[in-house]
């Protein structure tokens, strides 16, 4: 682990401690009575996640990290290298194009994508009768796993005299097709991203349902806009699942992989607008057999994410609003 | 009854061993289905030693049809063998294999291609075949320079299946709905001439091919013509900046907007069609048994193909070769050694599986194997194409670098990238010889 | 259809009618806007999956060629092709596999999570920041790098071919985003809710089971949504650990039409991944109906 995130997220988790004595104790309880049972009570809840993590992630990360800083080809032992790997993602143009289209993607892609997801969630949540077929609708694109037809399909989409080039042309805007347009294809690849918003959606649905009703009611006695609600009631009360989707969305689109492989046919192509960071990470691992290379890349992104984790956990503290951290 | 070390038994073995819901839920799935249990249940209530192999190999459902018909036959024969057999894509086939090669626990046999047998082969990974030849695997069918090609640092690691040879396909339907005669053989200027005549003659709703120095096969077949391997022995290259420079050069009027060729935006959109299969193109130089695959792609509508000679760079030479599409090779760390031989042996030889599969595995490498075959249609071409390029067939090359899979696509999409122009000759050359150095010293 | 009805959750409070009934009319034009802007993004959103679903009646060579949305000749023998099989394995086969794993995934993830959220949001122990870091340090890392260790590792234990290596994770939490995830959506519940189950003199345990578990709803219903989909299509993992092909879940089996080196069957494809949606969507039908409010986020007053 790098050493941005614990102190990330001990800045967060100290939130409640600094505001709360997590709990009133029973009377009769001594404080080192109760901080071995907490201890206890800890340690039992979260062994199996202890056992997975030790047993199952934690060996094979320390090895990849070791494996950065080697030369290793699968087949021979990994030789020690150092930071040979390191320095040579700097002078790697295919990495640097990957790094410039990832953060494009990313930079891009979840802002739409969650303002979609939340768009759409706090529609759907205004009324119950109905919500059903039209959330169903919504999430039927995500749930195309990473097949082929998510190829065939999106390709279809963005083919010349295609549903989207016929409708670009009908308002006049005729740029033909954007699957064999170097300039397009990561736009497109984008609202793929954005099309298979119902994840995001389906998790701000379920935080719009934890809002409690009553402030709602309280304040259109107030008289409150629509505006002035989600200002000061959902988004606070939101917050927290806010945070969530956005450090997650920022991860996965880091990550993203399945997609541009399948819709690329593994090459990245054209002209390398789909070799996206893990896309070519992938093709250094597995094609290419350079193991020790892609692992490098592997953690050079884990820093990078590691650290707008950080900030984001940091600047957490002034805009996500805990219920049960505060008060 | 299974390996002791693995634990891919039979269903009915893997059922008893899973333990808790898998259990209930295999013996439940397990029950009514007569074929599946009906394959793998051979062995079980022969006496003798009982062997189980693991066997794997990619490619369609259809081909998975081909090879359990196979090996049923082969259980017949022999009772004691049970072979369980795993299928997958080319690329995931691969993943996995990596995947298994690493962690020690690759499949008793393999079907395996040309462009990894020297990494698995000089890193000890795959049996030397040497003991087995002439016993357990016949090798009568095989002439010397075939079975020649399965031979890494002089160790025969590999047997193969069939063979293929670089060739010109075209499409005589298209050509006549164009008005254009087949292409008459001829100069790689000849070509692309006979190339822009069908764009032209078209009108433009058709090309006469791609630009075809995109495939690194052609680079090879010119260098060969000039007496130069593509990479020689000691994986040094046969080639320089400047001739790959030319060679890039010379595509130049078969790329961008207009051009003789098919353009890349086009190609892009049809993807995973190739111009020719999309019936967009009437020529594509590519390896021989690909032929089947384009009149998939074609549909009912195409019939036949024309196969002849790719175009000539210096007459008289000896610039194309036969290489095997596939082979077949026994994994380092199989316990049955003999019976993985026998099966592969079984495999490449038989007249029967032979009559199985046809050219679907591409030309057979064994003249055994190619008795047991009534050659019809494309088949009887591609056959009688590889006798008739005879004279212009020399010794393959040194059996593929290590990495040689990565430049190959490296190739191809530096190829992909001139035709959409986003990157100079100059720079194309330049990024390539960077991506062979760091294969060539890693 | 009959979905849409008992969507209506039993939590929808009475004062709101009250506070409606003056503007009656402007709260049904208000419904019709919202309808129509929902039917509007609904046929952009769904066009394609029509598009593909149309493309199922299309024949091999169609592919490629035909980008429209009608068959020029439409015929059912994708269908008849995917009813078939696959080697000699019938297509429920391979569906049953997936249910199994998806099953058995979807129950580890939600206990082992919900179990790991708890300790996070809500015990305070030592160790609990790191480990909380910790956790989220497992979502940052590209999971290529760690095939091949966790290949050795799960060989070693001999589970290779066996749905061990895809169901045990689950039910050892690996999954940080469902961690994560639950971990944000307790610490929005209020402490006064457990803090009055303590006083009663209620454990951890009795708190997580009758307290907490019932308030995360929303999330567990979420989670059992994104686990059993996700899972279900899954392809590295069974790539990896699964070889015999009666024992492929769905995702390796589509791809089995497919083979770049010899020919592919775009039509058996497409349909095959088709036929494998409904039962997700079917799921999904089955719970978004649970996604309703807690039930006790009203009543609650901060």
């Amino acid at each position: 682990m790098t050493s941005t995130v614990p102190r990330a997220a001990e800045a967060t988790e100290s939130r409640g401690g600094d505001n709360a004595p997590a709990t009133r104790s029973p009377r009769h309880e001594t404080q080192r009575s109760r901080h071995w049972r907490e201890n206890l009570a800890g340690y039992g809840f979260l062994t199996p996640w202890l056992v997975g993590f030790f047993g199952l992630t934690l060996i094979p990360m320390v090895y990849s990290l070791y494996l950065s800083f080697t030369s290793y080809n699968i087949f021979s032992p990994p030789e020690w290298i150092g930071f040979d790997n390191y320095i040579r993602m700097f002078e790697d143009p295919v990495y640097l194009n990957s790094v410039k289209i990832t953060a494009i993607y990313v930079l891009v892609g979840v802002p739409i994508k969650l303002a979609a997801a939340l768009g759409v969630a706090m529609l759907l949540n205004y009324r119950d009768r109905g919500a059903g077929f039209f959330r169903s609708s919504f999430y039927a694109p995500s749930l195309i796993g990473a097949s082929v037809s998510v190829a065939i399909v999106w390709r279809a989409m963005f083919s010349t005299d295609g549903p989207v080039d016929d409708t670009l042309s009908f308002f006049g805007l005729e740029i033909g097709g954007w699957v064999g347009n170097v300039a397009l294809v990561l736009p497109m690849m984008i609202l793929l991203a954005v099309w298979q918003f119902g994840a995001p959606m389906v998790i701000f649905l379920a935080g719009l349902k934890q809002v409690p009703r009553e402030l709602y009611e309280a304040a259109d006695m107030d008289g409150a806009g629509p505006i002035r609600k989600f200002k000061s009631i959902t988004l606070p009360m939101l917050s927290a699942v806010v945070f969530f989707n956005l450090l997650l969305e920022i991860i996965g689109a880091f990550q993203v992989f399945s997609s541009a492989y399948i819709i690329s046919n593994g090459s990245g192509g054209p002209a390398g607008m789909t070799n996206f960071y893990t896309v070519y990470l992938y093709k250094r691992a597995f094609t290419d057999g350079q193991m020790g290379y892609a692992s490098a890349m592997a953690w050079a992104l884990v820093i990078v994410v590691a650290i707008l984790a950080f900030v984001l956990f940091r600047t957490s503290k002034m805009w996500v609003h805990y219920q049960g951290d505060s008060k | 009854m299974f390996n002791v070390h693995k634990r891919r038994g039979i269903l009915a073995a893997a059922a008893l061993t899973t333990a808790g819901a898998l259990t209930l839920a295999a013996c439940s799935s397990d029950s009514s289905d007569p074929e599946t249990s009906g394959s793998n249940g051979g062995g079980e209530g022969s006496g003798g030693e009982a062997v189980t192999l693991d066997f794997a190999f990619w490619g369609n459902d259809v081909r998975a049809d081909l090879y359990n018909q196979a090996i049923a036959l082969f259980q017949e024969e022999y009772p004691n063998i049970t072979v369980n057999s795993t299928f997958l894509g080319y690329p995931e086939f691969w993943e996995k294999r990596q995947t298994e090669a690493a962690g020690g626990g690759l499949p008793d046999v393999m079907q395996f291609d040309y462009s990894y047998l020297r990494q698995y082969s000089e890193n000890g990974l795959l049996l030397d075949l040497g003991p087995h030849l002439g016993n357990e695997i016949a090798t009568d069918g095989f002439t010397e320079q075939i079975l020649g090609i399965g031979v890494v640092g002089g160790t025969t690691t590999a047997i193969p299946i069939s063979t293929n040879a670089w060739g010109m396909y075209t499409n005589p339907q298209l050509l006549e709905g164009v008005g254009v005669a087949d292409f008459a053989g001829g100069s790689w200027e000849d070509y692309q001439a006979w190339m822009a005549e069908v764009t032209e003659a078209s009108g433009g709703e058709i090309w006469g091919g791609t630009d075809y120095t995109g495939r690194i096969q052609n680079f090879e077949v010119q260098l060969r013509a000039e007496g130069n391997n593509l990479f020689n022995e000691d994986g040094t290259p046969g080639f320089d900046e400047a001739r790959l420079a030319e060679f890039w050069e010379s595509g130049a009027s078969m790329r961008g907007d207009g051009a003789s060729g098919i353009s890349q935006q086009r190609l892009e959109e049809i993807n995973p069609l190739s111009g020719f299969g999309a019936a967009l193109t009437t020529s594509e130089l590519t390896w021989d048994n690909f032929g089947g695959g384009y009149l998939g792609e074609l549909g009912e509508s195409y019939t036949e193909l024309g196969l002849i000679a790719p175009p000539v760079t210096v007459e008289g030479a000896k610039d194309l070769y036969q290489k095997p599409s596939m082979l077949h090779a026994i994994a380092a760390n199989t316990d049955n050694a003999a019976e993985s031989a026998m099966l592969v042996d079984f495999l490449v030889n038989s007249p029967e599986v032979g009559a199985i599969f046809g050219t679907n595995r591409g030309l057979p490498a064994s003249a055994d194997m190619r008795d047991g075959i009534t050659f019809e249609g494309l088949d009887e071409q591609i056959r009688a194409y590889e006798e008739s390029i005879a004279d212009r067939l020399g010794d393959a090359p040194p059996v593929p670098l290590v990495g040689y899979g990565s430049l190959e696509e490296k190739f191809r999409v530096l190829g992909t990238e001139l035709g959409f122009g986003t990157v100079s000759v100059d720079d194309a050359v330049s990024q390539f010889f960077a991506e062979m150095d760091v294969v060539l010293n890693s | 259809m009959s979905t849409l009805r008992e969507i209506r959750t039993p939590v929808e409070p009475t004062p709101g009618r009250r506070a409606d009934k003056p503007r009656f009319t402007r709260k049904q034009i208000n419904t019709a806007i919202w309808f129509v802007v929902l039917m509007a993004f609904t046929a952009i959103v769904l066009y394609p999956l029509l598009w593909l679903l149309m493309s199922t009646f299309k024949d091999n060579s169609e592919f490629g060629q035909n980008q429209g949305l009608v068959p020029n000749d439409p015929t059912l023998d994708n269908y008849v092709k995917v009813f078939e099989g696959i080697a000699g394995v019938p297509m429920w086969r391979f569906f049953t596999n997936s249910a199994i794993i998806a099953i058995a995934a979807t129950f580890g993830t939600l206990l082992s999570s919900s179990m790991a959220a708890y300790a996070f949001a809500r015990i305070r122990f030592r160790g609990v920041g790191i480990f909380f870091a910790a956790m989220i340090g497992t979502l940052l890392l590209p999971f290529h790098v760690v095939i091949i260790p966790q290949y050795i590792m799960f060989n070693n234990l001999g589970m290779i071919d066996t749905y061990w290596p895809l169901i045990l994770p689950k039910f050892l939490a690996t999954e940080a985003f469902f961690v994560f995830l639950m971990v944000q959506f307790m610490r929005g519940i209020p402490r006064e809710m457990d803090e009055a189950a303590r006083v009663d003199g209620a454990g951890h345990v009795r708190t997580f089971t009758s307290i907490m578990l019932p308030l995360i709803q929303p999330a567990l219903v979420t989670s059992a949504i994104f686990s059993f989909i996700w899972t279900w299509n899954d392809f590295l993992a069974p790539l990896m650990y699964i070889t015999s092909p009666e024992k492929y879940p769905l995702p390796i089996a589509l791809r089995l039409y497919n083979d770049q080196t010899s020919t592919s069957d775009y039509g058996a494809t497409v349909t095959a991944s088709f036929i494998a949606l409904i039962p997700i969507l079917l799921f999904f039908l089955v719970f978004q109906r649970f996604l309703v409010a807690g039930v006790a986020t009203q009543g609650l007053k901060g």
